[in-house]
């Protein structure tokens, strides 16, 4: 645990340094979220103050919530990341290290994100304060809840996308895949809640990642009840589960490949 | 003049073609990638239908429109990121002192620098832009406007990524203006017009290649009116002479520090 | 003869903005930037006549570069001009462009995908060259530099060594007057290196193309050119030919003998131990002041197994000068 532990710490030192990578992720959130409060006050305006279950407050700080777990995830970067690796051949090297690559990726990617969380989380506090002017009611059980929830909805996105990365084995360039992903969390969980969707698609986005990694921990954090908080939590876990065994089995698999193909 | 505008465009095209050559290399890649690009596009549209089924109307736009605005928005940004990806990267071309490759040639320094690599994605936006064209239905008149207003469009967005990465010749770092300037007009230019108040509304049409280049011409193709059309093309016009213009300026500097902060 | 590069006191001054370490210090440097003035290039001046091979040598930071830049066009001097083939780079870039090539051995100008063959046409699109013409100068360069193997072959397919090859054969499509060849030997194995040495000196004979170099190999240096310049802080130190360059500084011999037994000799005027290992020595004799008869003369004849007398290596005599020059 400990070299994972250290893996996670240089990288954070290293990390201070990007404070203009920040400032310009930061500048790029704000404009995620400025857009959409328009967009949603133009939804509302004239209409009902409740639409499928959502105030426009609560519109705007579901939005606030899962931009905020997509913007610190930084996933394009750790998806080229991976497949980079795996077509520099890096990856070989690694097997014969004393630490699992999968492991080392994940703790060092945490690294890199973790600074960001914290002020983007901040950030996005501030601005959804200053266009609502109120916080969702919470308790501090709940408001543990709603982060252990965010962070689970963090591992399950990093090990979906070291998958994504990993398909580099078997086809030369991942990164459409990355698109086809992120546009799946985007539109079926990020901008509208599920309960818009029409009744028959609502059961199958249940199922899909965008419920666990964009939908979940904003759910929570905008209406909390401790029914939906075990569907969730429930959810996640099986999600975790189930993408760090794919995600171990994929690149066992790939490492043979590479090995009988000679790299 | 005329043969010396001409053996330019030769240079130009002859780097397009070999960087298409380069792409091609590998066609596997060369078509997913746009393939990929246009499903990527089409998946807004289910945003589109849930938040029209609440509501008909999104400032001033159908649905429709909506989708030729997207459509527009796709067609500029492929055909920008198709013929000049290198305008994207300028801040990186001065900063290491690539430009010195263009200063020993006889050709434009600002074309080479922002000419010679294509996006091969941006092809999958500029047909998902055509796709839009026959979804709405399809009109020789539209399909011309459309063309004409997509690479309108491209060259002022360029125009403007280039001013801001020309800035690199008096700040060191200003990759993050030339981002953020690119994701600013990107999310405006998705999004009805309509919906933006007060001084957003202004920015948009002034300060950013996003109601010149998007919304006027998406109210155009609706009804036509050749006041606006001959608005948008001088808009194109200014802001590209706006860009060589700092361009230039910016090079004369190029010698004096950013060489030297490379390489320290 | 006639000049073909004239610099008369050229000077280019940088501002360096310099940056305190760690965090804040890149924050204080936003908000109030401080700047160090370098002058990278000192009221130089030098002449170079049509036809000549000529070093251009000096340690890092010595002005190199930023010289040839402001020859080439890239930089603007801050003082001063410079005339190459009649044209003042600072104001007429393109019209420079036709007459001068240039090969930056760390830089590379090739589309690493398309063979030699497809480069050397888009090159000669960039020089306005009609498609016969291209064609006929493809063949004299693949007469004169070799390229005829891997003519066909993408160029990251190619040595390094073939590269080289292929970037200078690129610079030269448009018969350049002048070519600027910066490191053009960097990372070549000696066999290669002595190749393109071939090469350039064919060159320089077949197509009259004046060559300016710089090189911190002095096996380049030594072979191809019969004038060197040296400068150092921006200032030309010393500019003579070749020869003269070997016969003023060559006043050093070195000595190395082998003995049956051990001889005790220490410093003295003229004479330098450069090592000592009882029965191996090795002096370095200054001809000025004792002669090599004298040195000789010191040591007992009989007990000589070996000796072995040569020239200080140039590589010394210019370190020595790049040392005379600092104090």
């Amino acid at each position: 645990m400990r070299k994972y532990l250290y893996i996670f710490k240089s990288k954070v030192m290293s990390n201070l340094q990007y404070v203009f990578d920040l400032a310009g992720g930061m500048i790029g959130y704000f404009l995620h979220i400025f857009v959409f409060v328009y967009l949603y006050r133009y939804l509302y305006m004239g209409e009902k103050d409740i639409i499928n279950g959502y105030s426009l407050n609560q519109m705007i700080w579901y939005v606030i919530i899962t931009e905020l777990i997509w913007c610190i995830l930084g996933g394009r970067k750790l998806c080229y990341k991976i497949s980079k690796d795996v077509k520099d051949g890096n990856i070989s090297y690694n097997i014969n290290k004393p630490y699992s690559y999968i492991g080392y990726v994940f703790f060092e990617h945490l690294g890199d994100i973790f600074i960001k969380g914290i002020i983007f989380t901040i950030f996005g506090m501030i601005i959804g304060f200053l266009f609502i002017g109120s916080f969702p009611n919470h308790s501090i059980l709940s408001i543990i809840v709603v982060i252990i929830s965010c962070i689970l909805a963090m591992f399950i996105s990093i090990l979906l996308i070291m998958i994504i990365g990993l398909f580099a084995f078997y086809i030369e360039d991942s990164n459409p895949f990355y698109w086809l992903y992120s546009k799946v969390i985007l539109v079926l969980g990020t901008l509208l809640p599920i309960e818009y969707f029409p009744t028959v698609v609502q059961g199958i986005l249940k199922y899909l990642p965008s419920y666990v990694v964009a939908y979940g921990p904003a759910k929570l954090f905008v209406s909390f009840s401790v029914n939906n908080t075990i569907k969730i939590l429930v959810a996640q876990v099986i999600y975790l589960f189930i993408s760090y065994l794919l995600c171990v089995l994929i690149y066992k698999k790939g490492v043979k490949k590479l090995n009988v193909n000679g790299g | 003049m005329l043969t010396e505008v001409r053996s330019q465009i030769k240079v130009t095209m002859l780097s397009i073609k070999y960087a298409i050559m380069r792409e091609l290399l590998n066609k596997v890649t060369f078509i997913s990638n746009i393939i990929f690009m246009i499903l990527n596009n089409a998946s807004f549209l289910i945003q589109w239908l849930v938040l029209y089924s609440i509501k008909d109307n999104f400032g001033g736009y159908t649905f429709k429109q909506v989708i030729l605005l997207w459509g527009m928005a796709a067609i500029t940004y492929g055909f920008s990121h198709f013929f000049f990806k290198n305008a994207y990267h300028l801040s990186d071309t001065i900063n290491t002192g690539r430009l010195d490759t263009f200063l020993v040639q006889p050709k434009s320094v600002y074309l080479q620098a922002i000419t010679s690599d294509v996006t091969v994605s941006a092809i999958g936006d500029i047909l998902y832009g055509y796709i839009m064209i026959f979804v709405t239905g399809f009109t020789i008149e539209k399909f011309l406007l459309f063309t004409f207003f997509g690479i309108l469009g491209g060259i002022s967005l360029t125009a403007f990524i280039i001013i801001l990465g020309s800035l690199s010749f008096w700040f060191s770092r200003t990759d993050i203006i030339v981002d953020t300037g690119e994701s600013l007009a990107v999310n405006f230019a998705t999004y009805p017009d309509g919906i933006f108040k007060g001084i957003v509304k202004w920015i948009l049409y002034i300060a950013l290649p996003v109601g010149i280049v998007n919304y006027i011409p998406i109210s155009i193709i609706s009804k036509f009116n050749i006041k606006l059309l001959l608005l948008c093309s001088i808009y194109c016009i200014l802001i590209v002479l706006l860009s060589i213009f700092i361009f230039k300026k910016g090079l004369k500097r190029y010698s004096s520090t950013n060489l030297m902060n490379a390489r320290v | 003869m006639s000049n073909i590069i004239e610099i008369k006191k050229i000077s280019k001054i940088f501002k360096i903005k310099e940056k305190e370490k760690g965090l804040i210090g890149s924050l204080k440097s936003i908000i109030k930037p401080k700047y160090k003035i370098k002058k990278a290039v000192n009221n130089l001046s030098l002449t170079v006549e049509k036809g000549e091979i000529i070093a251009f040598i000096g340690p890092n930071g010595a002005g190199k570069s930023t010289t040839i830049k402001m020859l080439t066009g890239i930089l603007c001097p801050t003082k001063g001009e410079a005339v190459v083939a009649g044209i003042n780079p600072a104001k007429q870039r393109k019209k420079l462009a036709y007459k001068i090539g240039t090969v930056f051995g760390q830089k590379e100008q090739l589309w690493t995908h398309l063979t030699p063959y497809d480069n050397f046409k888009f090159f000669g699109a960039i020089y306005d060259l009609k498609n016969y013409e291209i064609e006929k100068r493809i063949k004299e360069l693949n007469d004169t530099l070799e390229l005829e193997e891997f003519i066909n072959t993408p160029v990251r397919n190619l040595s390094l060594g073939q590269r080289i090859r292929c970037e200078i054969a690129a610079s030269l499509i448009h018969k350049p007057e002048i070519l600027f060849l910066d490191e053009p030997t960097i990372g070549l194995d000696p066999v290669v290196k002595e190749n393109i040495r071939v090469l350039i000196k064919r060159m320089n004979k077949e197509f009259g193309t004046t060559i300016f170099l710089t090189s911190h190999d002095v096996g380049d240096i030594e072979k191809l050119c019969k004038r060197v310049v040296i400068i150092n802080d921006g200032k030309v130190v010393l500019d003579d030919s070749m020869e003269n360059l070997k016969y003023h500084y060559l006043n050093n011999k070195i000595i190395e003998v082998k003995m049956k037994e051990k001889v005790n000799l220490s410093d003295e005027d003229g004479i330098t131990i450069l090592k000592d290992k009882g029965y191996n020595l090795k002096l370095s004799i200054d001809v000025a002041k004792k002669s090599v008869a004298d040195v000789i003369k010191l040591l007992n004849t009989d007990k000589i197994i070996d000796i072995n007398i040569s020239n200080e290596p140039l590589e010394n005599i210019i370190s020595n000068i790049y040392k005379g020059n600092k104090k």
